[in-house]
């Protein structure tokens, strides 16, 4: 790869309170500028745990994060305005409207006046919501969610955007509208961290990924790179299970 | 970073209006409370007063003592008086039965030859004194020395108030045996002393130069009267601000559970600011809710025949001590949303601990009616703090200066709280 790094990670370490296993054990990897990287591992691999500490939501027990040459620990305020999260959970208000989600949001990025109207206005047209745009969130469907909830991640331009299973329980049309608009972002110069159980999905959307299992990066490299070093893969979903065992996890 | 406040105190106003049921517990429960144990409290005593006590009499002695009472209870409003039982005339036995049955709450039974035994003790007294013989005391039946008057006291009423309706009945009582006394010591000296024909008339209302008049202590210049009212709105209207913890604490807790909060977390904006949004919107609620129990207070209680609420001198006083109350109820409802894991959770908390706290703070129970450990315990609770500033202003007509430290102290709560929850909340996320 040949962009710079944006994300330099360094024997990341965070052990819970009261936990025997650390959630995430001494992993060390880079994610460069313009990548959509894919964190991919099954339940309490770490990945979340990874993801939340890069976001800023509680330290690491030990180890250095740089994020765009900054470092994590001594500039969290300035990372945090070139960084956009859409979470898993639909985290918006549902007695509020769209529009007055993405307006509370968008403020808090500090975006304000015609400048975030016309973010939400272009923002609501691109994913289907303008019509939708002054009923309450409680209303919509689960697609529609989606769909509002990832405006609300990158309305501001992140540099880095962070998705935790942005499509899940969606149907396919709302999917691929996802999808699309993230893969345009990535080309507007938005760096991806993408995780997900859907193999088939990352498979297509990542330009690298990276297996997680225990808290420890198993294996990592572009979804070619890693079928064909796999014997017998044909897919990455034979990857993930040849790599990450079949045995049921809790 | 006051265009990012502004967005989070819109964005709170936007989420309370939306919640409708939330709102009208805000506003609608404590004027609810307040119209309610205004009128339970008042018409209680209303309905004594214009009913009356519901006393039965007997009167075994037939003389000066028995009909003086009768008549002192039968011309008093604050009885309804009966010496029939069911149609019967009132015995002992059935006035017994009958208020243990709770058909009255007081029964009187005044025994046989009680006037005698007065007369006779006092023909005795004036004897020794000067020394004669007893000359009109009939010595055919023996008199009793002393008098027992029986007071049947219904046993589910509360001992508070038959203590006063009892204390009264032994005063008119005792007023109508000296009365007899004095008539009867008159009576002697002029008939053991010859000649003194020129007893003094009136002796007893002579001798009633001790008069009492009550003046409530308020520095008041409106003549301000302890009534329902007065104590029942600022103490309800407390009771509801400190409610606000509830909607509060849901709030901060359905920002948690929604994902809210998570993103929040991850935003270019202080965690304090993001609380204080929420805290401008609930200061402000509570101060209207305030402002709306003042005026159930002045314009509506009035109109269903309760007196209207005294502000007393201070409105600056009154403003600043509800300032400081409403910051004390939105910090506590802060800690509530912050220590709570669930909005059950903080529903079950919030409702426990203010009822509790209200409980200590005098809000149910005056705090001076409580034992002495209690009476400590009650004044390390914010709304005895509070009460206790209001009724500075609204029953003791105080000033501004008088609630400053129960508003100094309020302020610090407030401050004591956020810290907590800051503090709570930082080490959560650096386990």
């Amino acid at each position: 790869m040949s962009n710079p790094a944006i994300i330099e990670i360094q024997n990341l370490t965070k052990t819970f309170k009261h936990a025997t296993e650390p959630a995430v054990d001494g992993i060390s990897f880079s994610i460069y500028r313009n990548e959509i990287f894919g964190l991919l591992g099954p339940n309490g691999a770490g990945k979340t745990t990874t993801i939340s500490i890069l976001c800023g939501l509680f330290p690491p027990s030990s180890g250095k994060v740089l994020i765009d040459g900054k470092n994590l620990h001594s500039e969290l305020p300035s990372i945090k305005n070139i960084i956009g999260i859409v979470p898993q959970d639909i985290a918006l208000y549902p007695t509020l409207t769209a529009r007055e989600n993405l307006e509370f949001y968008g403020s808090m990025y500090g975006l304000f006046g015609k400048d975030l109207k016309d973010k939400i206005d272009i923002w609501l047209e691109k994913l289907g919501l303008t019509d939708a745009a002054k009923r309450q969130v409680s209303t919509y469907s689960g697609g529609m969610k989606r769909r509002v909830n990832l405006i609300a991640g990158v309305l501001h331009n992140p540099k880095i955007l962070f998705l935790d299973e942005p499509t899940v329980g969606v149907d396919v049309q709302s999917r691929n509208v996802i999808l699309e608009h993230l893969k345009a972002i990535n080309l507007t110069g938005t760096t991806i961290i993408y995780t997900s159980h859907h193999m088939e999905e990352a498979e297509h959307f990542c330009t690298r990924v990276s297996i997680i299992d225990n808290g420890q990066i198993l294996t990592q490299g572009t979804p070619g790179e890693l079928i064909s070093n796999n014997a017998g893969s044909t897919n990455l979903e034979n990857v993930f299970l040849n790599l990450t065992c079949r045995k049921l996890r809790d | 970073m006051m265009s990012k406040l502004l967005a989070t105190v819109k964005k709170e106003i936007l989420l309370l209006i939306r919640d409708m049921v939330g709102l009208s517990i805000l506003f609608l429960m404590p004027m609810a409370l307040i119209f309610v144990m205004t009128l339970i409290q008042d018409s209680a005593f209303k309905t004594m007063n214009e009913k009356g006590i519901p006393i039965v009499f007997v009167n075994s002695d037939k003389d000066s003592l028995g009909i003086l009472i009768e008549q002192g209870l039968r011309n008093n409003a604050l009885c309804s008086f009966h010496d029939s039982i069911d149609g019967q005339p009132a015995t002992a036995e059935l006035a017994l039965k009958a208020v243990g049955e709770g058909k009255f709450l007081v029964g009187i039974i005044i025994p046989k030859g009680a006037t005698e035994a007065i007369r006779k003790n006092v023909t005795e007294l004036v004897s020794e004194t000067l020394n004669t013989e007893e000359p009109t005391v009939e010595k055919t039946a023996p008199l009793k020395d002393s008098v027992e008057i029986s007071i049947l006291i219904d046993p589910v009423a509360k001992k508070s108030f038959l203590l006063s309706v009892t204390s009264n009945l032994r005063e008119f009582i005792s007023e109508i045996k000296t009365k007899i006394m004095f008539q009867t010591f008159s009576d002697q000296i002029e008939e053991v002393i010859p000649g003194k024909s020129s007893t003094p008339k009136n002796a007893y209302n002579k001798s009633q130069i001790i008069t009492y008049k009550e003046i409530y202590a308020s520095k008041s210049e409106d003549k301000i009267v302890p009534n329902a009212v007065q104590h029942n709105v600022p103490a309800w209207t407390i009771f509801a601000m400190f409610f606000i913890a509830i909607p509060l604490s849901g709030s901060i807790l359905k920002e948690k559970n929604e994902g809210s909060a998570f993103r929040l977390h991850t935003m270019p904006t202080p965690f304090l600011l993001l609380v204080n949004g929420k805290i401008i919107v609930y200061v402000m609620v509570c101060l209207i809710q305030f402002t709306l129990m003042l005026s159930v207070g002045q314009l509506f209680l009035p109109m269903l025949g309760l007196p209207a609420l005294v502000l007393g001198n201070s409105l600056m006083g009154i403003f600043i001590l509800t300032l400081a109350t409403a910051f004390a109820a939105t910090g506590y409802g802060v800690l509530v949303g912050t220590l709570a894991a669930t909005e059950h959770q903080a529903a079950i908390m919030g409702s426990l601990s203010i009822l509790l706290l209200s409980a200590l703070g005098g809000i149910w129970v005056p705090s001076y009616v409580m034992p002495e450990m209690m009476r400590n315990i009650s004044t390390w609770s914010p709304l005895n703090w509070s009460l206790e500033g209001f009724y500075k202003l609204f029953l003791r007509g105080g000033h501004i200066t008088d609630i400053l430290l129960d508003a100094f102290k309020l302020m610090v709560f407030f401050f004591a709280t956020m810290a907590i929850s800051y503090l709570y909340n930082r080490k959560k996320r650096t386990v």
